[in-house]
């Protein structure tokens, strides 16, 4: 257990020291006054003088580079990600109110698409080579071909304005007043769209590990010794599998305006809005590094030869 | 390894779908000119047309030809998505096979680059950077390259680890063969079929990442892309004009990626079942 964390460990760290890397030299490297570099003319223009210095004396933005770095990483140690213009308030504050909405819709997905994911493999790999596995394949192979925001946009087109069954866009009614169950609902209504779409996208990951699991021995048996087994695979593949399921979830929530990261990203974009992007890019890196670092926990658990080995 | 190319296309019937089809769309984007009628550039007064004999594919919100345009976007998927690949597959082999055969503390800290880079968020990162320096599609292509080889290396060198110990590599190496010479003499061959594979998956994945940035607004505007078209069309969902124009290009989109997904999985016995770890863009 302890050589699998003894040996990624330093991976999340080269990780996350390129993303800082990246985050403090970008800005520096742009032409211009520090300040404006890193936040763009439209936030420079938004300023008071009174959070002009206060930034430019927490990132010893007129230190040697040298110093600029320390700074820096002490104040992003501190939770100090910088100030959004266009939300005016410190960027920090702004991703963790977005971050929820994220959750929830990544999480559902995760749920749902491991779930079926993982039975349809099974039963797949179960019936290796006859018809139905062979057409779940094909079906799975053609699946992967559609871009996620296509699919999302046919989804919406379809279910959303031809059909008209579910809300087009945001996470609850605005406005209504609803509270308790009745909110609830409201959420579920307009998380069913997103939801599914950002499901079938990434359905195919553990759907494709578990059907060519080995060993699928009488069916009684199938799922509590083969459905562990074909556990592992997914489990081990979750790290590399997030990667695409966070592409997805950029698009489709931008797609159905779903207010997460995703969405803050992209008006983040269009406004220039420089400290959010980087700030999102941090958080989303943190993240993916503390769940990849769980998963390893995980599979250290569940794996009996990784258990065992030390 | 005793796989044939055109033996692995001719048993699989994906493989002859997807072959075809991308031959298609090649030849309909290296047509260009011939096949579409009009500038894609070229506005006239009538927008949201429908389609007719003037227009196959009717106008979009300020009155280009749908069609050309979908011709045009053609060339810039390919374009990116091939000179990606060629970028991103060189920059596999190289530091996947020097890994392999250098080994040690160089080894050790260049793998830990490739597993970073590979658990980073790539779409995020290609987002900051397009948004400080504003790219043409040139620097685009060289961004898109910089975060697509990391999972390439990783299988070019477990390959490449394989062969490091074969015999005749064993007999070039007594012989006094330097190891560039090894390198380029007997290791890079043998590497061929993999980076084929390699080269397909990379060209597939930089051609969604082309159009999903255009999709976001991230693109060259003097470029036509799949990803404005749709990016447009969307913005008039209540209308019924993305049925010949978001619907068109989003087919057009999907089906490229997914002749290079079929092919892709034709070549899959080139890389041996243990080293069988591609990554998903």
């Amino acid at each position: 257990m302890r050589s699998i964390i003894r040996r990624n460990l330093p991976t999340y760290f080269v990780a996350l020291l390129i993303i800082l890397c990246l985050n403090f030299t970008l800005p520096r490297m742009m032409p211009g006054d520090p300040l404006m570099a890193i936040y763009g003319e439209e936030a420079l223009v938004a300023m008071t003088p009174e959070l002009r210095t206060f930034l430019l004396r927490s990132f010893a933005l007129d230190k040697p580079m040298w110093e600029q770095f320390v700074a820096y990483l002490y104040q992003m140690s501190r939770g100090n990600l910088g100030f959004s213009y266009y939300h005016n308030a410190p960027t920090l504050e702004v991703i963790l109110g977005r971050l929820p909405w994220t959750i929830l819709l990544i999480g559902s997905a995760l749920i749902l698409s491991t779930t079926f994911g993982v039975f349809l493999g099974i039963e797949s790999g179960w019936r290796r080579g006859k018809p139905l596995d062979r057409s779940l394949l094909s079906g799975f192979m053609a699946l992967t071909g559609f871009p996620d925001f296509f699919l999302g946009m046919v989804f919406l087109l379809v279910f959303g304005v031809s059909l008209a069954l579910f809300p087009l866009s945001g996470s609850v009614t605005p406005y209504s007043g609803l509270s308790g169950l009745p909110l609830l609902f409201d959420m579920l209504r307009h998380l069913m769209l997103p939801v599914s779409s950002l499901t079938l996208t990434v359905l195919r990951e553990p759907y494709i590990l578990s059907a060519r699991a080995k060993g699928l021995p009488e069916r009684v048996i199938c799922y509590r010794h083969a459905g562990r087994n074909s556990l592992l695979p997914v489990v081990t593949r979750t790290g590399i599998w997030l990667a695409r399921i966070i592409t997805g979830t950029l698009f489709i929530e931008v797609i159905f305006s779903y207010p997460g990261l995703g969405t803050l990203t992209y008006q983040a974009l269009l406004a220039r809005d420089y400290a959010v992007l980087q700030g999102i890019l941090l958080v989303v890196a943190t993240v993916v590094l503390l769940a990849n670092f769980s998963l390893d926990l995980l599979y250290a658990r569940i794996d009996p030869r990784v258990r065992h080995a030390h | 390894m005793h796989i044939s190319i055109k033996g692995e296309f001719r048993k699989d019937t994906f493989g002859q779908v997807g072959l075809i089809l991308l031959i298609a769309i090649t030849t309909i984007a290296l047509l260009g000119p011939i096949v579409a009628p009009r500038e894609p550039n070229h506005q006239t007064r009538w927008a949201f047309t429908s389609p007719s004999t003037f227009h196959i594919l009717g106008t979009n919100h300020v009155g280009q030809d749908n069609w050309s345009r979908l011709v045009y976007g053609a060339r810039t998927s390919l374009l990116v998505g091939f000179l990606v690949a060629c970028v991103a597959t060189l920059i596999s082999a190289v530091v996947g096979s020097s890994c392999a055969l250098r080994g040690g503390l160089y080894e050790r800290i260049m793998m830990r680059f490739v597993d970073g880079f590979l658990i980073i968020p790539a779409i995020i990162v290609l987002i900051l950077v397009s948004a400080y320096t504003k790219p043409r599609l040139y620097l685009l292509i060289v961004f898109i390259s910089l975060f697509s080889w990391a999972g390439g290396a990783r299988i070019v060198r477990a390959q490449a680890l394989s062969l490091k110990d074969r015999a005749h590599i064993w007999a070039a190496r007594s012989f006094g063969g330097s190891s560039w010479y090894v390198m380029r003499r007997h290791i890079l061959p043998d590497l061929g079929p993999i980076l084929v594979v390699e080269f397909i998956h990379s060209f597939r994945r930089a051609i969604f990442m082309e159009a999903g940035l255009a999709f976001l607004g991230i693109c060259d505007p003097t470029r036509v892309s799949w990803g404005t078209m749709m990016r447009n069309a969307i913005e008039y969902s209540y209308m019924n004009v993305w049925m010949w124009w978001l619907v068109p290009a989003g087919l057009a989109l999907s089906i490229t990626i997914l002749s290079l997904a079929f092919i892709g999985h034709t070549l899959e016995p080139f890389m041996e079942p243990r080293l069988r770890e591609h990554v998903d863009a």
